[in-house]
């Protein structure tokens, strides 16, 4: 793959002229943060996703993207287990073999298609119960039986999205063994992952992305831990400017926001909140960094209101408020995220309606006796607009039209406006250009100077070091303290797991 | 484009649509060997030539405005009530049950109120058990509202058989309501008419002017992003499914109190699935509904009329409708897709992307 460009949003790309290749009997590594591209990169390999510019060889053979769909990446011999499974669960593993197979005839032979999944399995050590439904098989077998799907299609080049992050140590192990044994015979594997540990145990090469863009491509051999963890997380990233921030003079005031022993259930067992306790004191910025997944969507919604936690208590100014999105506004919590499309704005309302779409129960300037004063939206949205530069300032246009970076300036102004005590901030750049990401981490640090407690839960590393006082890390639903004054690489470690086993 | 600016494509978009599905209609009355000519000036005829036609189309009109009312109003909070024909049939059954059992010989100024209100309960009554079920237990209201058409039309055959049966026993229909349950008239135009378009206006500002109407719009528009902003998609959508079978409700006892005093099987020609292209027509704007209502109101009187007078067969006019149901609604739904609703699916699919 050569030059590849992607951007799904125009002058946002995702992937920035990438380079990657992969020889035949290699394990090959695809390490990368969050968001560096990793997967849009492989959906282009197998046809999910159509590339702006660059080229595809396979074989030896260029691939005209304009006809390349997964049912002809498939034809290369490319097969791609996704995070997601794309099993159906109703059926057994065998007959999931059957289904969509485009060579399987229109006749379903039980005994036949058996009997060669159950070579296939001897072959490489898989060891999937054959004829069991696929909803009743556990997470690690689930994922042996996509493996040995895509490989019973013909795939000679083996894609695996984290295949690791759903799997206990053991079965990751017992995984590693049966992809060496496919490299032995001739097969190849990418590997993606953002684990140090896992990628020098089992790859072979090692392609780094950064947003978007390759910045090396190495020999595990040559390569240990700190220095792919300093290529994949970059060091030459300008920092936020910290001049005229004070000291953290307010580490004495007292605590607005206080979790205690909070817990809550995940939508996986390692997202699961397992009993969070912190305290965060008015003027301080807590970052919580932390790799998604690790229960950072269960804390941000525990603390909007919207999951109720199944134990602990969550106190405000000293107060212990009742779970819920409006007792944990009225209480002075305001709640700033970055997920702008589903948690925090509503496209097909206006600027005016979105302004005032957390109010509906009790802000009297815009709803009154039950009636919506949209006069009075309109004139505070003017307003907003002006102060905080969004563009296009027009009360009642869609915000759907507005680019990420304004919608976000008018996330700011409605959740910020009220001067709140507790902020609680969530990847709050997401998907901004540098400026706008700028204007949102300087609202926060006035904040901070204002005197309000902000809680930042960010999986930017980058950001949650550039604005933090203090930093916990959020691993597998438990928080783990970090150091004051680690380093990237160390913090890198915590992160990945490297303090707890 | 401005507010007023999309407003007015919506109003071309949905006057272009009437217009395809009539010339559909010609085309289909030709291959059909019919004359399109004639047997759509008889349609036109019937449903605006003259008072009495204008009358019958406004008759047809008023149950198809309240339950399409009710559609939009669901549709607009994201709740797919397909179920306004149960509705609508349970609330003229209630109002047939208060009128010619529970208080026939009440005066007009107990029984009229009654009649109208336990129609508009029972309407609420058939919505709330699919309301309920889904804020309970997720169930689908899609699944469930029709579902509970069955049974609606099952208890008006059971009632018109059984308990509610006219006193003659001859045929399977009740008995007339009282004077006093009659809606009061001025000539075929009964009172409900007033009310299904006062009525519209009301939903059109409840939906853009009330503190309530905000949180369904949220909530249909963007049920976790109402979530965070305190609001529970669950009890704002029974709220809105049960305003919805109430003015469905509505419907049916108007029909039985103001155009035929009496309940028989059949009594609705499907108003509660015709509701459905009302609402999409109309664009799910409770105003744009009164249109919308009226058109396919006309569509219900001049079947009638090219019926007698074009000769053209009953099972042919009811085809004639149902394609020009078929190719409004179609064409509405179609036009929804908007720029920036495309912009902002691209921005989710990169934001899942970056995952």
């Amino acid at each position: 793959m050569c030059g590849i460009t992607k951007a799904f949003v125009r002058d946002l790309p995702v992937l920035e002229s990438v380079d990657f290749d992969i020889a035949a009997g290699e394990i090959h590594s695809l390490l990368g943060e969050n968001g560096a591209g990793k997967s849009t990169l492989m959906n282009v390999l197998v046809g999910l996703v159509r590339p702006d510019a660059g080229t595809l060889v396979v074989a030896g053979e260029p691939v005209d993207f304009a006809t390349f769909g997964p049912a002809q990446a498939a034809r290369c011999g490319i097969g791609m287990v996704h995070q997601h499974s794309a099993l159906v669960p109703a059926m057994t593993v065998v007959e999931n073999f059957a289904f969509g197979d485009p060579d399987g005839g229109w006749l379903f032979r039980p005994a036949r298609r058996r009997s060669a999944v159950q070579a296939l399995a001897e072959r490489f050590d898989f060891d999937v119960p054959l004829d069991r439904r696929v909803e009743d098989l556990s997470v690690g077998e689930r994922q042996r039986a996509e493996i040995l799907r895509v490989l019973g299609r013909g795939a000679r080049v083996l894609i695996l999205d984290e295949p690791t992050s759903v799997l206990t140590p053991g079965e990751a192990r017992r995984l590693f063994t049966s992809l060496r044994r496919l490299r032995d015979s001739g097969h190849s594997v990418v590997f993606i992952s953002h684990k140090l540990g896992e990628v020098e145990e089992i790859a072979d090469r090692v392609t780094v992305l950064r947003r978007g863009r390759t910045v090396g491509v190495l020999d595990v051999a040559e390569a240990d831990a700190p220095t792919l963890g300093r290529k994949m997380l970059g060091r030459d990233v300008a920092p936020l400017d910290r001049t005229g921030r004070p000291p953290v003079a307010a580490a004495s005031g007292p605590p607005l926001l206080q979790l205690n022993g909070l817990a809550a259930p995940g939508a996986t067992e390692a997202s699961r909140l397992r009993g969070l306790s912190l305290a965060v004191r008015a003027g301080e910025i807590v970052g919580v960094a932390g790799i998604d997944g690790n229960g950072q969507r269960e804390l941000e919604e525990v603390l909007a209101g919207v999951r109720a936690p199944s134990s602990g208590e969550l106190r405000i100014r000293g107060e212990a408020v009742t779970p819920g999105a409006r007792s944990l506004r009225a209480a002075g919590l305001a709640h700033l995220s970055g997920d702008r499309e589903t948690s925090g704005l509503i496209a097909g309302f206006s600027l005016a309606e979105n302004l005032i779409l957390k109010g509906s129960y009790d802000d009297r300037r815009f709803f009154r006796r039950g009636c919506l004063d949209l006069g009075a939206a309109r004139t505070a949205a003017r307003d907003v607009a002006a102060r905080y530069g969004v563009v296009p300032n027009d009360p009642d246009a869609d915000i759907a039209v507005l680019s990420g970076g304004n919608a976000q300036k008018l996330t700011v102004a409605r959740e910020l406006d009220g001067d709140p005590a507790v902020l609680v901030a969530v990847n709050p750049a997401r998907g901004l250009d540098v400026g706008a990401a700028r204007f949102v981490h300087e609202r926060l640090i006035e904040r901070r100077a204002a005197g309000a407690a902000i809680l930042l839960i960010s999986t930017e590393l980058d950001e949650v070091m550039a604005l933090s006082d203090r930093l916990v890390a959020l691993v597998r639903g438990t928080f783990v303290p970090i150091p004051a004054g680690a380093d990237r690489a160390e913090i890198g470690a915590i992160l990945l797991g490297g303090t707890v086993t | 484009m401005t507010v007023r600016d999309e407003r007015l494509v919506d109003v071309a978009r949905a006057s272009f649509a009437i217009v395809l599905a009539l010339v559909v209609v010609a085309a289909a009355l030709a291959l059909l060997g019919f004359e399109p000519g004639p047997a759509l000036a008889a349609l036109a005829r019937g449903s605006l030539g003259g008072t009495a036609a204008l009358t019958a189309t406004v008759l047809k009109t008023t149950p198809l405005l309240l339950t399409g009312l009710g559609v939009a109003l669901c549709f607009r909070c994201g709740v797919w009530n397909i179920g306004a024909e149960g509705q609508l049939l349970v609330g003229a059954l209630c109002a047939t049950a208060v009128a010619t059992r529970l208080l026939p010989d009440a005066p007009a100024v107990v029984l009229l109120p009654a009649v109208v209100l336990s129609g508009a309960l029972g309407g609420f009554a058939v919505a709330a058990v699919a309301g309920a079920l889904r804020a309970s237990r997720g169930v689908s209201e899609v699944i469930s509202t029709i579902l509970l058409n069955f049974v609606a039309i099952q208890l008006v055959a059971l009632a018109v058989h059984g308990p509610l049966q006219e006193a003659a026993g001859a045929y399977p229909k009740s008995d007339p309501f009282p004077v006093a349950a009659l809606l009061p008239a001025i000539g075929r135009w009964h009172l409900g008419i007033a009310v299904a378009a006062l009525l519209a206006v009301a939903t059109e500002v409840l939906l853009f002017r009330t503190a309530i109407g905000f949180r369904m719009r949220a909530v249909g528009l963007a049920p976790r992003a109402a979530r965070f902003a305190g609001i529970s998609p669950e009890r704002i959508g029974l709220a809105t499914l049960g305003l919805g079978g109430a003015f469905a409700g509505l419907a049916g006892a108007f029909e039985v109190a103001g155009v035929t005093g009496q309940l028989y099987e059949g009594i609705s020609p499907g108003h509660g699935y015709t509701a459905i292209a009302v609402a999409l027509l109309a664009k799910l704007h409770p105003l744009a509904v009164i249109p919308s209502a009226l058109f396919f109101g006309a569509l219900e009187a001049g079947a009638g009329a090219m019926q007698r007078e074009a000769g053209v067969p009953a099972s042919v006019t009811q085809v004639v409708q149902g394609i020009a149901i078929l190719v409004s609604a179609t064409f509405a739904v179609a036009a929804r897709r908007r720029p920036g609703a495309a912009a902002a699916g691209a921005a989710s699919a990169a934001a899942e992307e970056a995952t």
